[in-house]
Formats: structure tokens, C-alpha cells, sequence
């Protein structure tokens, strides 16, 4: 009955009043900006990246040069492929269990609380350009406040910034500063946690351990699993530490794909090049999703399921 | 009593953890204030010292004039505005599409915006930039304004999770009495999503105001058009040479405005982004 009624409005209506096309009105802004701001510009910087191209001369294709050039030939970008996975590896699982463990630590109802939640969310509100200048002077061999602490305990100064062996630690410990981000969106999927749960456990015995094993971490295992995705995305494309603080030095420790991508880009003008850097770039985040993805079925733990 | 006293000791070592880690948080914070206040010698003392002989409060005066600060905080401000604007008119109109009518291929467009958030933005960087530029954007805002009003896809995500928890009850029977769907989206389901509304433009004011990339790449030649960002991101380039108390001085200067917006909607951004996950966000 509902069925035929529908059908009826259907076929009365004028088609501006039909709901099909009321949705693609309401869809308006995506069917402009998908094709625009990305369909068009994936194809083509797919093109481009089989092409030889200076930016002002229309492309040239010339086949797979541009990837056995960067994957052969070219002395800095597998250089540039390792220290951004070896960045990304660090950091993900780093800032996950130390978003974690903060949350956990704070998920009390204590005297004062909510003011120590706001002064470890606080380094995540500096906007990341404020930030960056901020640890540069920090990092600073001279006169920067980590080798004031050596020297002042009698310990040699260290070059953070200056040291290959050293520069990806310190932009770790920078990108460390701003984990309350990543521990407020614990701290409400804990406290979404119905507290019946954690008194029948107690009930059972349960110590503090074993709650956290077998109660917390499965119910926040979706967020787990959408911080490691996000975090992984946004390490490998970490941009802004290397142009502004190091400049991808010292001996190229510090140049991330992305800032590798925009010197082949826009210094050298070789963009051709920079787009073929810049699909490796993409493949490399899609099969590391791939693997998230695959592996999160065996620990992520949803509700209504 | 045992058992009580075990609880109490807990309760302090938590405490006590809590403050360790808070140390970390609030110093680089202090070194920052406390750098922006010394004067040219003090910094440059070895080892640095904590707090300065003389305060130098007129830093921030010579800070607010090295950045330019006026033009740009007006720039900055106007783009921010505008962005946030465009990303919550386009979001909440493609996210009520996806979440309450029926069109033919709305599977499809749900999964390709969900594709398009894990397309790093170096790979479209490259093709964006000449399109603006054959437009004959360069060295304008609107490669920064237009794509706002084109649904950013993870803010568009975030509507279109957060709208389906909501019951269909209620615009059912604002259709039965004759509203139409821009009516149903104005004045039923946007009340609300004041949670989303919110969440969405602070996540897009706050881009708007530390993005670095667009500027840098679109108007780095037009200084009249720089964003505060691009004005302290390119200050340790600037004529100043390395003057790092009017640095700082200016890096406070810059982070002050969101920094009060983060007070003012403290529970938007630390519960509000919080409610958004327990709304359905896997």
C-alpha cells in the first residue's frame, strides 16, 4: 500500500520536487568539488607523473622515466621514503599508548581534574606554524632550552637539530608535546564506558590490569583503530617541521616525501617528477591502510555487532 | 583499612603522575613567555635563564609590528570567518543528502568522499595549483575560500554519521506538514546538530588559521595578502635576523586568538569533538 502510494507521488510530482534530484541539490557542493578538487587532479597527476613537465611547457610523456629515475637513480628520495616510514613507525604507535596512558590516568573524577586536562590539551591548540618556531628555539644549540638542562646538569649539548642520528627523535619529541589531542578522544571513549561494566568486574575480582585488558581497550578499540589510521596518514605526510626547522637536513635526515615533493616541485620545477614522488607517496599510504585495515578485524570490537 | 589505605596510596601516585606529565606540557608554554619577555643580551645568555633581569613588555609591541599584525590578523581573520562559513553551509547541506534522501548513487558517492579523505594532498597539490592559476587565482584567497563551499570530505563524513543518529520522526512530520527539505534542514535538523555545527567550524576556523601550505603557495608574493601563519612562519627569513625574544613575542601574539576561542568553547573542543565519537564514529 505505503509502495503504491509512493509510486503515485512519484510519477505526480514535477521532477525539481522529485527526491532523486532534490539529493543531487543538496549534493551540490561535492558533485562541483569532487571532480574539481579531486577526480580531475588525481588523473591528472597520474598523467603527469609519466611526463616530463617544467610546469610552463605543456607535458611531454616519457614513460616510466620519472619512477626510474626516483627509484634508481636519484641519490635523495629513497632517502626521503625511509626516514618518513621510519618517522611514521615511531610516532603512531608512540603518541597511541601515550594518548592512552594519559587518558587512562586522567579518567577520574578527582580535585582539579579538569585543569590538568586542559593543560595537557593546551600544546595541541598552538597552531602548528606557532609550535614549530617555538621548539626551534627550543632545539637550539646555543642558547635552546634542552642543552640549558645538559649543560646545567653537566652534561655535553646536543646538536637536535643539527645531528642526523638525532633530528627525526627531536621532531618525535615535538610531535609527542601535542598528544592531548589524541588523549581527549580516549579520555570520552572511556568515559562512554558504562561504569556497571567496571563494578560487576570488581565484583568478579577484577584488578586493575585485568580491567584495563579486558573491559577498556576492547571498548575503545574503534577509536585504536581510527587514530592509528589518521595518525599514520598524517605522519607520512608531516610537511612544515622540514620547511621551516631543518630545511630536510642536516645530509637529508629531516626531508619528508611531502617536502622532498614540493622542492622537486616548486624550487626545481621539475613536476613531472614531483607528481610520480608524489603517487609513490600515495601508494605507500594505501597499502599501509590496506594492512590496517585487514589486521583491524581481528582486534577491533564493535557494539552493535 | 588496609584496603582503604591501598586506594589512598593509588590515589597518590595517580596524582603524582598526573603532575610529572604535566611538566613536559606547560614548560616549552613558559620558556615561550618567558623568552618573549627578555631583552636582545638576555637571550643569548648561557645557560638560559628562567626569568629575565628586566621584563621587556614592549616585545610584544615590537613583536605586533614586525609580523605586520593588524593587516594580517584582519586577513587572517576574514579567511577564517569565510572558510568556516562555507565548510558548515556545504557540509551539513551533503551530509542531510546522504543521510535522509534517497538518489540514485548515493553508495557510491558516500564511499568515494571516504576515499578522498586518504588522498594526501601533495598528489592534487601539483594539478590544483595550475587549475587556480589558469583561472588566474594566483596570489588570491579564493584557492583557500572556494574549496570550503565544496565539502571538505571528512567534515562531510562527520555530518552525514552524526545526522543518521538522529530520528527521522521528526522531519517525517515536518514533510507531512508541508515543509520543504531546505525548510526540514534549516529549522528542524540543524537545531539539532548545534554539537556538529560547532565542531565543524572551530575544526575549520582553527585549519583556516594555522594552514601554511596554501598561502605559502598561492600569495607568498603578495604580502598584502599574508595570513598571520605565513607572517611567523616567515619570520627567521625576515630582516630581523634571529631575534628569538620578538619571535616568541609574536608567536603569543599569533596563538592568542584561538587560544581565547579555545576558553571560550572549551567544551567544544575537548567534550564536543568527544560526543562526536560516541555518535557513531568507527
Amino acid at each position: 500500500m505505503a509502495e503504491l502510494k509512493e509510486k503515485k507521488q512519484r510519477s505526480g510530482k514535477l521532477f525539481w520536487k522529485r527526491e532523486g534530484f532534490q539529493g543531487y541539490l543538496f549534493m551540490g557542493p561535492t558533485l562541483i568539488g569532487f571532480p574539481l578538487l579531486c577526480a580531475y587532479p588525481m588523473i591528472y597527476s597520474l598523467y603527469c607523473a609519466f611526463c616530463d613537465w617544467d610546469g610552463y611547457n605543456d607535458p611531454v610523456f616519457a614513460g616510466l622515466k620519472n619512477f626510474k629515475y626516483i627509484l634508481m637513480t636519484d641519490p635523495v628520495f629513497p632517502k626521503s621514503v625511509k626516514i618518513t616510514l621510519i618517522y611514521a613507525l615511531i610516532n603512531v604507535p608512540v603518541t597511541l599508548i601515550l594518548g592512552m596512558a594519559l587518558a587512562v590516568l586522567l579518567n577520574r573524577n578527582l580535585k582539579g581534574i579538569r585543569i590538568f586536562r586542559v593543560i595537557y590539551y593546551l600544546p595541541t591548540i598552538v597552531p602548528g606554524i606557532a609550535s614549530i618556531i617555538l621548539w626551534q628555539f627550543i632545539f637550539k644549540s646555543d642558547v635552546g632550552m634542552l642543552n640549558g638542562f645538559l649543560t646545567q646538569l653537566g652534561l655535553s649539548p646536543v646538536g637536535w637539530l643539527t645531528d642526523e642520528k638525532i633530528v627525526l627523535f627531536s621532531l618525535s619529541l615535538m610531535k609527542w608535546w601535542g598528544v592531548g589531542g589524541m588523549m581527549i578522544v580516549f579520555l570520552s571513549g572511556l568515559q562512554s564506558v558504562p561504569a556497571d561494566i567496571y563494578e560487576a568486574a570488581e565484583l568478579d575480582g577484577a584488578g586493575g590490569w585485568a580491567k584495563f585488558r579486558s573491559i577498556t581497550f576492547p571498548m575503545v578499540t574503534p577509536i585504536v583503530f581510527l587514530q592509528l589510521i589518521t595518525g599514520l596518514i598524517g605522519c607520512l605526510q608531516s610537511f612544515a617541521e622540514a620547511q621551516i626547522m631543518t630545511a630536510g637536513d642536516p645530509n637529508n635526515a629531516s626531508r619528508f616525501i611531502n617536502y622532498d615533493i614540493y622542492e622537486t616541485a616548486f624550487n626545481s620545477g621539475r613536476y613531472g617528477r614531483a607528481s610520480a614522488e608524489a603517487w609513490i607517496l600515495f601508494l605507500i599510504i594505501m597499502v599501509l591502510t590496506v594492512i590496517v585495515f585487514r589486521s583491524s578485524e581481528q582486534y577491533v570490537y564493535y557494539e552493535n555487532e | 583499612m588496609g584496603k582503604k589505605n591501598k586506594a589512598r596510596a593509588g590515589l597518590a601516585i595517580r596524582y603524582l603522575l598526573i603532575l610529572i606529565f604535566a611538566v613536559p606540557m606547560v614548560l616549552p608554554l613558559m620558556w615561550m613567555f618567558t623568552t618573549a619577555l627578555k631583552d636582545n643580551g638576555a637571550v643569548f645568555k648561557v645557560p638560559p635563564q628562567w626569568i629575565p633581569d628586566t621584563f621587556m613588555w614592549e616585545n610584544f609591541t615590537t613583536g605586533l609590528l614586525q609580523i605586520d599584525f593588524w593587516s594580517r590578523f584582519r586577513n587572517t581573520l576574514f579567511l577564517a570567518v569565510i572558510i568556516s562559513i562555507g565548510q558548515v553551509l556545504s557540509c551539513m547541506s551533503v551530509g542531510y543528502a546522504l543521510s535522509r534522501i534517497k538518489f540514485k548513487g548515493k553508495k557510491l558517492w558516500f564511499y568515494l568522499i571516504i576515499g578522498s579523505v586518504m588522498i594526501p594532498g601533495m598528489v592534487t597539490m601539483i594539478p590544483i595549483f595550475r587549475m587556480w592559476t589558469a583561472f588566474g587565482f594566483y596570489g588570491t584567497w579564493w584557492p583557500m575560500i572556494l574549496p570550503a563551499f565544496l565539502g571538505a570530505p571528512f567534515q562531510t563524513f562527520l555530518a552525514r554519521q552524526f545526522m543518521s543518529t538522529l530520528p527521522k520522526s521528526y522531519d517525517d512530520a515536518a514533510r507531512i506538514d508541508g515543509a520543504n527539505r531546505l525548510q526540514v534542514l534549516v529549522h528542524i535538523i540543524a537545531p539539532m546538530c548545534k554539537p556538529l555545527i560547532t565542531v565543524i567550524a572551530i575544526q575549520a576556523f582553527q585549519g583556516a588559521w594555522n594552514d601554511y601550505l596554501t598561502p605559502l603557495l598561492y600569495v607568498i608574493a603578495r604580502p598584502e595578502k599574508w595570513t598571520l601563519s605565513l607572517a611567523v612562519g616567515r619570520m627567521s627569513s625576515s630582516t630581523y635576523g634571529t631575534q628569538w625574544n620578538l619571535f616568541m613575542a609574536a608567536d603569543i601574539i599569533y596563538l592568542l586568538p584561538i587560544l581565547i576561542i579555545f576558553f571560550l568553547c572549551q567544551n567544544y573542543f575537548m567534550e564536543g569533538l568527544g560526543s562526536m565519537n560516541n555518535s557513531g564514529v568507527k
